[in-house]
């Protein structure tokens, strides 16, 4: 299993990020996972927060408008996300915490479908107040994004360290 | 020594916070007592200008220390103790002083809404104000003591050294960075600074790309509903950015990153104080077209949040930290 994880750190592109002095490689790589969450998790707490009333004078339909920047946000952190995984690979993929954020995100995106599926293709939409259901799905939404952030953030914190073993 | 370096910084902006928030503070009782609306807003937007300038304020202030005492050896006639009591001082006034400017910029954000700011709020005002203006006179004079022995309190021929005096925000920096055995205050302080991140490009995203054109079919006053959860994030990263600051400064004195988010930071609240002030963006309503200076202080506003997260994210890289 180990030799697996440090064939994926010894990978071209994975040692380029690690190892190369260039701004290109290492902070870009996390700058962009930065931005990519703002944009992605951005729009999305956008969406729930107005469901749950914050900021009634906007409609939340034309809030789906603003979508794509959702999805280029998450494709950002995707491949950003898989490069800094890749690079740290022993480390990272040993790491409890990695997977939480993981399992995190997963939930985070179903409850988006459901709110796409429930609450933007509901004809009533912004005609009458929200149901507790969309309720629900909005603070969850949102209390599984912030799991996500912080596990990704901790991820420096705990679990193997880097270096050793 | 170059130039302009940022004692001298710290030497230019010292006076504004405690001269500004003296005028703004007038200027609010003459508006309360006269009842003129007009000068009510004139007064909060000086508040909220101040507490912006009280920014680079504070956080220029240990590169004047480091000026003035290299490697921690001040020349004679310095007293680090004096230093010590006005870091304090200045920590407790700033803090007080960001409130007043959150409220400040709510009242005026309340006023786009309705006629009258909200009593609640009037009042909120008008105590942080006092207590902030108090809080910072004593740090000024604090600050006056340092270099200038002449006002400190004379003290007796032959008389025993003052004991050396830590300071309350160095104890409390050093438990924020896990001196004191606490280990979680800054990694949670980190994760509430992403959080407090995405809540503020909330505002950015929804409000400055409806002005350049998307999710037309809303009309502007609907989106700056959103932009007191933007400040929310900025208040949250600036009290979470001012515990890492406090924690480790030497890691942001002398780091040419951190002075230019903070010069970014400080040109955002300017443009916000575009959105807030100027009428013409917030009678457009919906499928309607954006005023040209509008959008330009979109694209502008969304360079300088970019900005600001790049000068952050490069902080360990480009510069010293870490």
């Amino acid at each position: 299993m180990i030799e697996y994880l440090k064939w994926i750190e010894d990978i071209g592109i994975s040692a380029w990020v690690r190892e190369s002095p260039s701004i290109f490689a290492f902070p870009t790589v996390l700058l962009l996972h930065t931005f990519g969450m703002a944009l992605c998790v951005g729009v999305n707490a956008s969406i729930n927060l107005r469901i749950l009333g914050v900021a009634p004078g906007i409609k939340l339909a034309p809030l789906e408008r603003l979508m794509p920047v959702l999805w280029l946000g998450f494709v950002i952190n995707a491949i950003t996300g898989t490069l800094l995984v890749m690079q740290d690979a022993s480390t990272k993929l040993r790491n409890p915490d990695f997977y939480a954020k993981m399992v995190f995100i997963a939930v985070a995106l179903v409850i988006l479908r459901l709110i796409q599926k429930r609450v933007f293709r509901d004809p009533a939409i912004d005609k009458r107040p929200f149901t507790s259901n969309a309720k629900t799905l909005a603070v969850l939404s949102l209390f599984f994004w912030l799991a996500a952030i912080t596990a990704g953030r901790l991820l420096a914190y705990v679990g193997p360290v880097s270096g050793l073993g | 020594m170059t130039f302009l370096n940022f004692a001298h910084v710290h030497l230019l902006l010292n006076h504004l916070p405690t001269v500004g928030f003296g005028v703004g503070f007038c200027l609010y009782l003459a508006a309360f007592f006269g009842k003129n609306e007009p000068l009510k807003k004139t007064s909060i937007t000086l508040l909220f200008l101040i507490a912006l300038m009280a920014i680079p304020t504070y956080v220029t202030g240990n590169a004047a220390e480091r000026a003035l005492c290299p490697e921690r050896m001040c020349p004679e006639g310095v007293s680090e103790n004096a230093m010590r009591a006005h870091e304090d001082a200045a920590l407790f006034a700033f803090l007080l002083m960001e409130l007043t400017g959150f409220f400040s910029w709510l009242a005026l954000w309340q006023l786009r809404l309705k006629p009258k700011i909200a009593s609640w709020n009037w009042n909120l005002i008008l105590l942080l104000s006092l207590a902030s203006f108090g809080l910072m006179a004593a740090a000024a004079a604090q600050g006056g003591e340092i270099r200038h022995p002449e006002i400190r309190a004379v003290q007796e021929p032959g008389a025993p050294p003052e004991a050396p005096y830590e300071g309350l925000t160095r104890s409390l920096g050093g438990m924020i960075a896990g001196n004191t055995g606490i280990g979680w205050l800054w990694p949670a302080a980190e994760a509430v600074h992403f959080v407090g991140l995405t809540l503020l490009f909330i505002a950015v995203l929804v409000v400055d790309l409806r002005v350049l054109g998307m999710a037309k079919s809303l009309s502007f006053p609907a989106v700056f509903q959103l932009l007191p959860v933007g400040m929310l994030g900025f208040m949250l990263n600036l009290l979470t950015g001012m515990m890492f600051f406090i924690a480790s400064p030497g890691q942001y004195t002398n780091n040419p990153e951190f002075h230019r988010k903070v010069l970014f930071i400080v040109l955002a609240g300017f443009n916000v104080l575009y959105f807030m002030l100027v009428d013409e963006t917030w009678v457009v309503g919906p499928n309607e077209d954006a005023p040209l200076r509008a959008k330009i202080a979109a694209v502008v506003a969304i360079y300088l949040w970019v900005g600001i997260l790049y000068y952050g994210n490069m902080l360990p890289f480009l510069g010293n930290s870490f």
